[in-house]
């Protein structure tokens, strides 16, 4: 009798583990757990909230197989198996030239269309936002530097330099990631913090 | 004589699906090639690319030189694989896409439910024919049925199990609910013509198989070793959903029982295990048309209804009923 009881509860503590991810993850809309923060990745440019996003993704990959900058990147197994095959990018590797064709040849809107204009994209890519570490970045340590604002596609909409080249991130950036990309520190000084949204 | 007999074209039908399915795999392979050109295109960096690189370059410029003078830009006309693509602006994807992003997303978007139209269309009117005419899974899998033949006939055991086969109807269903339950579409990772499509692109463009190669190849040692296209009979989801839309197609192969002799090669031949020999082909047929290329007395054709012709009995050149008639001195009964 006892064994018998002992097997009942250990057959529902197994069930009930192998079933809390599904059942805290059984409203869609309502994100319950955070993605696993494991490596900073960014969606593409125009990707939905991570929530909506995987539930729109298809898996498809014709966002990679259209980017010509070949920044899009495919999960395995790291980040879950709700984000297996989804498209990421890491920018210290390869950032996003915002040129929107990831957008307009994803068919089920995961990644929505936006016009390669500045209005639009400015109002819908929310890909992250670049963060500087003053303690890194050679222009605050007086060698004057200035290669991030260099290589933002968005200058002084998304970052502007003061004094020594000091670069300064403002509220409109997008977070594509070439001035991470282009940093010249090891390590990079200034990195995109992901917005999933 | 009487008997109908089938067109004499399609008896070749069977070579031209093999074509087909060559062609969408030799598509698959050629379009990550075509995006890695359009990538060197882009950064134009000829002289910086490395030799193997610049071979590549070379050659894409050749094939593709006739069609475009910008590739950068044109070649985007044709991408994607099919679980989903686009055809020069016209959107297709799997109905199993459709399905799986219904479930995980709990809500309809139309544009993406229009891009399955044709397809569902297609499957009305043919049935599964995607399974056997488009599918670049299925051409593995017919060549691993191939590659086990020759297995056994050296002696090695191959295996011939069979299941319910109405097991992969449960496996849409759970993988449906699965897929709703976790708000991601889950399908896509146990569908090989989705995997054969992404895994193919990963490994050209990206560089190296991903996590789908693995259960791939799974599938194929599952056919190998325990069911004759097993996964396709037995667990593909986007095989059941195929199914159930094509259960009231309007082609269909029937066969013409008074040319029939019972050799029941059809029945041999069958990937999916059905029963051509006593009319029962039911809502799985693919159309592969196998049955009629290899049918000796060409008592295998086309009709047109939406169900299968009700049982006709023993092949009237066949034993069986030669037998039965001659006892009863039927003029039936002819040599």
């Amino acid at each position: 009798m006892q064994r018998r009881t002992f097997l009942d509860a250990l057959l529902g503590a197994a069930a009930a583990t192998a079933l809390s991810p599904l059942l805290a993850e059984a409203r869609p809309g309502v994100p319950t757990r955070q993605p696993t923060r494991s490596i900073r990745y960014l969606r593409p440019p125009g990707a939905r909230p991570e929530e909506e996003f995987l539930a729109h993704c298809i898996h498809c990959g014709q966002c990679g197989e259209i980017c010509p900058n070949r920044c899009i990147q495919y999960f395995g197994h790291e980040n879950g198996l709700r984000s297996l095959d989804t498209p990421y990018i890491v920018p210290r590797e390869q950032a996003c030239i915002l040129c929107m064709k990831c957008g307009e040849v994803c068919p089920t809107d995961a990644i929505q269309p936006v016009a390669r204009e500045l209005a639009p994209i400015l109002g819908k890519v929310r890909m992250g936002r670049a963060r500087i570490d003053e303690r890194l970045c050679l222009s605050y340590q007086g060698k004057t530097c200035g290669v991030c604002y260099r290589a933002c596609p968005l200058q002084d909409v998304a970052i502007r330099v003061g004094r020594l080249e000091q670069p300064r991130v403002l509220k409109d950036c997008v977070g594509c990631g070439l001035c991470e990309r282009s940093c010249i520190q090891i390590p990079q000084a200034i990195r995109i913090i992901p917005d999933y949204g | 004589m009487g008997t109908p007999k089938p067109f004499f074209l399609w008896r070749h039908l069977n070579k031209l699906r093999w074509l087909s399915l060559s062609i969408v795999f030799a598509m698959l392979v050629a379009l990550p090639f075509m995006h890695v050109y359009q990538t060197f295109t882009a950064a134009h960096a000829y002289d910086l690319l490395a030799p193997a690189e610049k071979q590549l370059y070379d050659v894409m410029e050749t094939l593709t030189g006739v069609f475009t003078e910008d590739p950068a830009e044109d070649l985007d006309a044709i991408k994607g694989n099919t679980w989903s693509g686009s055809f020069f602006g016209l959107q297709l994807s799997d109905p199993l896409a459709i399905a799986g992003q219904m479930a995980a997303g709990l809500k309809l978007y139309a544009p993406f439910l229009l891009t399955a139209l044709i397809p569902v269309l297609f499957t009305l009117l043919l049935g599964r024919f995607f399974c056997g005419w488009i599918c670049p899974a299925t051409l593995l899998y017919e060549l691993n049925t191939n590659v086990s033949t020759w297995l056994s006939r050296l002696g090695f055991k191959v295996g011939n199990r069979h299941f319910d086969r109405r097991l992969k109807y449960a496996v849409l269903g759970v993988g449906l609910l699965l897929s709703a339950a976790t708000g991601s579409v889950l399908m896509a990772a146990i569908y090989p013509p989705a995997i054969v499509g992404r895994e193919l692109y990963y490994a050209i463009a990206l560089g190296g198989f991903g996590a789908g190669t693995l259960f791939f190849v799974g599938t194929l040692l599952f056919d190998t070793l325990v069911a004759r296209r097993g996964f396709c009979r037995y667990v593909c989801p986007g095989g059941a959903l195929y199914s159930l839309l094509g259960r009231y197609r309007l082609v269909r192969i029937r066969r013409i029982a008074e040319s029939c002799n019972d050799c029941a090669k059809c029945n041999a031949v069958c990937e999916f295990g059905l029963d051509p020999l006593r009319d029962h082909f039911g809502q799985e047929c693919n159309n592969c048309t196998a049955c009629i290329a290899v049918c000796p007395t060409q008592a295998m054709t086309f009709v047109l209804r939406p169900t299968d012709i009700p049982e006709q009995g023993p092949g009237h050149l066949g034993k069986q009923y030669l037998r039965a008639h001659s006892e009863k001195g039927s003029i039936d009964a002819a040599p």
